[in-house]
């Protein structure tokens, strides 16, 4: 799983090919649609690429963490929007109380909500759990990353 | 012989169950971890007393209750002085307050178990208990910083009549325990913890038969022997390196007797050697005799027959012959207190690892809290995600997107490190190998969700064969996506997308 095979191609890491799938995404996604500023295009553009971004991230780590398998697989189901949507209503729920909870022997309360951040991490052991929320981290850092770069060089 | 290797077996079971079940922390009674411990220990060697003859039940009981007193009592000194464990166990507070309601716990428990214990007749002739007896009464002697009534109790007890024996009886240990008495410091604890024990001893082997003292006498000799030292250490709270050189006695002892020796000395001496250990600054080779391979006893006997003799100038020996997994001081190892630690060191492990990732968690301690940052962190990267992929949604129309240029521009900003850390497998492997299952499925399959999903989330191009081998997984995602987009946004697709969007897009802001 570690092995890292250099492709000849400039493309061998995980965020060249994120980065570059992404562009090419957006960019077909633009050639193609006649610019309306509707905020339905906005808003089909926005699940679009959020959609891929999450997608080509899970592909571009290539075999397989856990998180990314679970995360194409969403999309593959067509939960993907759905689990979105249901994040972003319970990220109230979610919200860190304060810290000296009582119940922070264990952690098992925030044990259950990392499980439910990071894609695939329902059914791991705790230990698992901790590798792939790394992984997952260090990922999500890179996209947003990536994404702001892009977003900062036309904006500008 | 073969009940005492079942019995050593079921000792160390029940050793393992008392010291790693969290019900016996849980429970006890008075806040004293000790008195718990030692109603268990006194309670379970009864039932297997009853089952295996009273004779043979003393011996049980004397040995469990040595070995357990002495390892606890140990414990109790060697964690405060020299604790270098991460997670402390409930055994490690000092015990010196408890040892006197342990003392009578014991008793009590043992006189409600008297029936199946013959006598508790006056001391008897036990050339073994006599020298304990003797050994304990210079320390006694040789100056007891006690503020507890135990040694005193114990004193004038031990002294009568039992002297008599001692030189009898391998005067050699006797001889040699004084000196040590005199240069280590009593602790007031542990001398009632092994006085409590060898005076339970003694009064349960009075009614033993000869033979039984015979191997008794060898057993808690070494046991002894073994014992004094090695809480020594414990008080002292020496430097590794003493304490590994008086480790390794023991542990060549504990090497010389496995569990399936035929020699059922040893075999006593080991399982009291190991008890008397546990807690010690010992190595996993205890667990790992007490699920013994045979085959190593043979090469371990003769090591640790000859360093018997020699207890107390050991050059520091190397551990052989086991898989060693080293125990703290002060730390349990039996397999499932292990096991445990081992856990809880991959998982410390890994929350350095993401206290390393996540910005700003240096001076967190603690898994509850570096939890907490862990996971809002996480949710705030996702939120960014959100919030640059709808920034990028608005800006896009206009922007005409420059792959080549872009990339040849420092688009990763500073992260150098993440390069090399992620999987880097064939990036875009042979597309056109997959391409080609797909360009067959693909238009099957992309525009028929469109047109039926009406009600459902936006519809990616999903391949319904969902046999595909994982490893292609990711490369179907992204021919999925290069394929949707190079289709073009058809009249379908777009009429689709349009019906779909209604459902689906607005709830999507926060």
């Amino acid at each position: 799983m570690n092995t890292h095979n250099q492709l000849p191609s400039s493309h061998s890491s995980v965020e060249s090919r994120f980065a570059s799938g992404f562009l090419k995404a957006l960019k077909k996604m633009n050639k193609n649609r006649p610019s309306s500023p509707s905020i339905r295009d906005t808003y089909r553009r926005y699940n679009f690429i959020r959609v891929s971004a999450y997608g080509l991230m899970a592909s571009a780590v290539r075999p397989g963490r856990a998180w990314s398998h679970a995360t194409l697989w969403k999309i593959r189901n067509r939960t993907f929007h759905r689990a979105l949507m249901k994040r972003s209503r319970t990220h109230s729920l979610t919200r860190r109380v304060a810290r000296g909870n009582p119940r922070n022997e264990l952690g098992c309360e925030q044990v259950n909500d990392l499980r439910k951040l990071v894609p695939g991490g329902e059914e791991m052991k705790f230990c698992r759990l901790l590798n792939e929320t790394a992984h997952y981290m260090k990922c999500l850092q890179a996209q947003v990353q990536i994404m702001r770069n892009i977003v900062d060089h036309y904006s500008t | 012989m073969e009940k005492e290797n079942l019995f050593l077996n079921c000792g160390s079971e029940q050793f393992q169950n008392f010291f790693c079940n969290p019900s016996w922390e849980n429970s006890v009674e008075q806040n004293d971890p000790f008195e718990s411990a030692l109603s268990s220990m006194v309670s379970s060697p009864v039932a297997y007393a009853t089952a295996s003859g009273n004779n043979d039940g003393e011996n049980i009981v004397i040995r469990e209750l040595i070995g357990r007193l002495g390892s606890i009592c140990n414990s109790g000194e060697i964690s405060p002085s020299t604790n270098t464990s991460r997670y402390s166990t409930p055994l490690n507070s000092p015990p010196k307050v408890n040892l006197s309601m342990m003392d009578n716990q014991i008793r009590r428990n043992l006189q409600n178990s008297g029936n199946n214990f013959p006598s508790f007749a006056p001391f008897s002739t036990d050339p073994g208990f006599a020298e304990r007896a003797a050994r304990f009464s210079c320390y006694a002697k040789l100056g007891l910083n006690n503020d507890s009534e135990l040694p005193h109790r114990l004193v004038p007890q031990l002294d009568s009549g039992n002297l008599s024996r001692v030189s009898s009886n391998q005067s050699f240990k006797f001889s040699g325990s004084p000196p040590m008495g005199v240069q280590e410091n009593r602790n007031a604890s542990l001398q009632e913890g092994i006085s409590a024990s060898y005076r339970r001893l003694g009064r349960f082997s009075r009614s033993s038969t000869p033979e039984k003292t015979e191997f008794g006498d060898s057993r808690e000799n070494s046991s002894v022997s073994e014992q004094i030292p090695v809480g020594e250490n414990g008080f002292k709270g020496q430097n590794n390196s003493n304490s590994r050189k008086r480790k390794s006695v023991p542990r060549g002892k504990a090497k010389e007797i496995p569990a399936k020796d035929v020699n059922v000395a040893s075999e006593n001496s080991e399982s009291s050697a190991k008890r008397s250990k546990s807690y010690d600054e010992s190595s996993i080779e205890k667990g790992n005799t007490i699920k013994a391979d045979a085959s190593e006893s043979d090469k371990v006997t003769g090591d640790g027959n000859q360093k018997q003799p020699k207890e107390n100038a050991k050059p520091p020996e190397p551990p052989k012959d086991y898989i060693h997994v080293r125990a703290r001081r002060g730390q349990a190892t039996d397999a499932h207190s292990l096991a445990e630690r081992v856990r809880r060191e991959k998982i410390s492990e890994r929350m350095k690892v993401l206290q390393e990732l996540v910005p700003g968690c240096n001076k967190v301690t603690g898994k509850a809290v570096m939890l907490d940052e862990i996971i809002n962190y996480v949710q705030s990267l996702q939120r960014q995600v959100e919030f640059l992929s709808m920034k990028l949604a608005i800006i896009n129309p206009n922007m005409e997107f420059n792959v080549e240029a872009l990339m040849s521009k420092d688009i990763f900003g500073s992260r150098g490190s993440f390069l090399h850390n992620l999987y880097t497998s064939d990036a875009y492997p042979s597309q056109s190998q997959p391409g080609q299952n797909l360009h067959n499925g693909i238009p099957n399959g992309t525009e028929m969700p469109f047109q039926n999903g009406r009600n459902q989330s936006i519809q990616m191009p999903t391949l319904d064969n969902a046999s595909e081998p994982v490893s292609q997984a990711s490369t179907f995602w992204e021919d999925d996506l290069h394929s949707l987009v190079q289709m073009g946004f058809g009249q379908n697709e777009t009429q689709s997308f349009h019906a779909i969007l209604p459902t689906a897009s607005l709830t999507i802001f926060i």
